[in-house]
């Protein structure tokens, strides 16, 4: 298990304290404990349901807009210069 | 507790509040995260731009982290203390329904595409429904029908025609109880329905049981997509003091987010992980339709589906304990059946059978 939660915590870009991992963990093994009857439900011919309500295909018109300036959108920005997102720098 | 008022309501009959997942550019949305503790949305949500018209929005409610947690109780808080007509919410793993049974008051979760998404912060989009709480039917019927209506902005909208539908009103007559669902306030809710004359079924409801796990599987699956954008850079909180930009995200992830979020992406990608696709996430998605087509074929013989709201257990606020209230409200959230929480239960419907459900509940 607990190379899992490393495993995981390392996709995720995440780094959990000792405590959140034993949180993790007790959350995994509770729905564990629901796998094997879940397991056993027959659904060898039933097709995956992705949507829950009937669907088609949704298009719109294809025309360019540009709802937001670069300056609406970096108003929210934790670090921004000359109308850049600033980040450390990646390469030396 | 409210999170910003920005005003006193002026005409009480018309002052409604929004939780904290509904975006608004003038005033902050958090989603009851450090993450977006100080964002503020460039766009109102299509539910926000609709409400403005003929209500006044006075502020808005806080919510459990991303609303994964137990309880919506702010919004029941509101309605107590702020004299506000309803509060307009996000239904993403039974909060609301459990608040609203608790707390005495009606809830709403309308058919899935009847409200529209475009503006909400996704938490797990084929199961998000934007509802509406409020101390009466008669109230969640006229917000209802407000925020209902086919929006070109989110691609899961229903036409408006079928959204039409969802004012017809049948008269519920005959209501199926599941075994298995012992929960809180089912015999005094079997009582009032019984008391206008409805004839209760007990029905065996097995695959119902399996909608805990698979919606389990799913939410924590897209929620995961669903905050994996949330990295530091662009909006939202970044850790101080980073060097590289991996510690950026990893900073700013690992500080920002609570414990139970990061079990959800960390579950959620165990379950997307290629050992396991096929045996957790695809199986959830059959399980899924199972659940549906049990349920639509047992309201082709009944109006409608009573089941608890919550378990008769002191509610605990940390994930397991959600996970296990969740066997009550998954079969709804997992497959967008509509539902109005009513005399501390659930009653289910078929698709669009919320005006049929909010006029019973008007009964009880």
């Amino acid at each position: 298990m607990q190379d899992l939660l490393d495993t995981l915590e390392k996709v995720n870009q995440l780094a959990l304290t000792q405590d959140e991992k034993a949180s993790v963990q007790a959350y995994f093994e509770r729905v564990a404990q629901d796998l094997p009857s879940f397991a056993e439900v027959d659904t060898q011919n039933v097709t995956p349901m992705v949507y829950v309500m009937p669907l088609s295909n949704v298009l719109r018109e294809d025309e360019s807009s540009q709802p937001f300036t670069r300056d609406d959108l970096q108003k929210g920005a934790p670090e921004a210069e000359d109308g850049y997102w600033e980040v450390p720098r990646l390469i030396e | 507790m409210i999170y910003t008022t920005k005003k006193e309501p002026t005409y009480q009959q018309k002052a409604v509040a929004l939780d904290d997942m509904i975006l608004t550019k003038d005033s902050p949305t958090s989603a009851g995260s450090k993450m977006l503790e100080n964002f503020t949305s460039l766009f109102d949500g299509t539910v926000v731009e609709k409400l403005a018209e003929n209500y006044e929005i006075v502020g808005k409610v806080t919510v459990s982290e991303f609303s994964r947690g137990m309880l919506a109780d702010s919004a029941v808080a509101a309605l107590d203390e702020k004299q506000i007509k309803g509060v307009i919410g996000v239904e993403t793993n039974g909060a609301y329904t459990r608040s609203a049974a608790l707390s005495g008051k009606v809830f709403v979760k309308p058919t899935y595409g009847t409200v529209s998404r475009f503006g909400l912060i996704p938490v797990a989009c084929s199961g998000d429904t934007v509802g509406v709480m409020a101390d009466n039917a008669e109230t969640c019927e006229e917000l209802l029908s407000v925020i209902a209506g086919h929006d070109d902005k989110d691609g899961t909208s229903l036409p408006q025609e079928m959204i039409e539908k969802a004012k017809e009103v049948t008269p519920v007559k005959k209501v199926a109880i599941v075994k298995g669902f012992d929960g809180a306030a089912v015999e005094s809710a079997v009582e009032k329905a019984r008391a206008q004359g409805v004839e209760i079924f007990e029905v065996d409801g097995e695959i119902l049981l399996q909608a805990k796990a698979a919606w389990a599987i799913l939410s924590s699956a897209e929620f995961c997509n669903n905050v994996s954008k949330y990295d530091g850079v662009k909006y939202g909180y970044r850790a101080k003091g980073c060097r590289t930009i991996e510690d950026i995200y990893v900073k700013s992830r690992s500080e920002a987010f609570g414990t139970d979020v990061k079990t959800a992406i960390l579950y959620g990608s165990h379950v997307l992980s290629s050992d396991n696709y096929e045996k957790m996430y695809d199986k959830a998605l059959r399980v899924r339709r199972l659940v549906r087509e049990y349920l639509d074929d047992l309201l082709t013989k009944v109006d409608a589906v009573m089941l608890p709201a919550c378990s008769t257990a002191n509610l605990s606020v940390n994930a397991i304990s959600v996970y296990e209230e969740s066997l009550y409200t998954a079969p709804a959230s997992i497959t967008g059946l509509p539902v109005v929480v009513a005399s501390g239960v659930q009653w289910l419907g078929k698709p669009l059978a919320e005006g049929s459900l909010l006029a019973f509940s008007k009964q009880l």
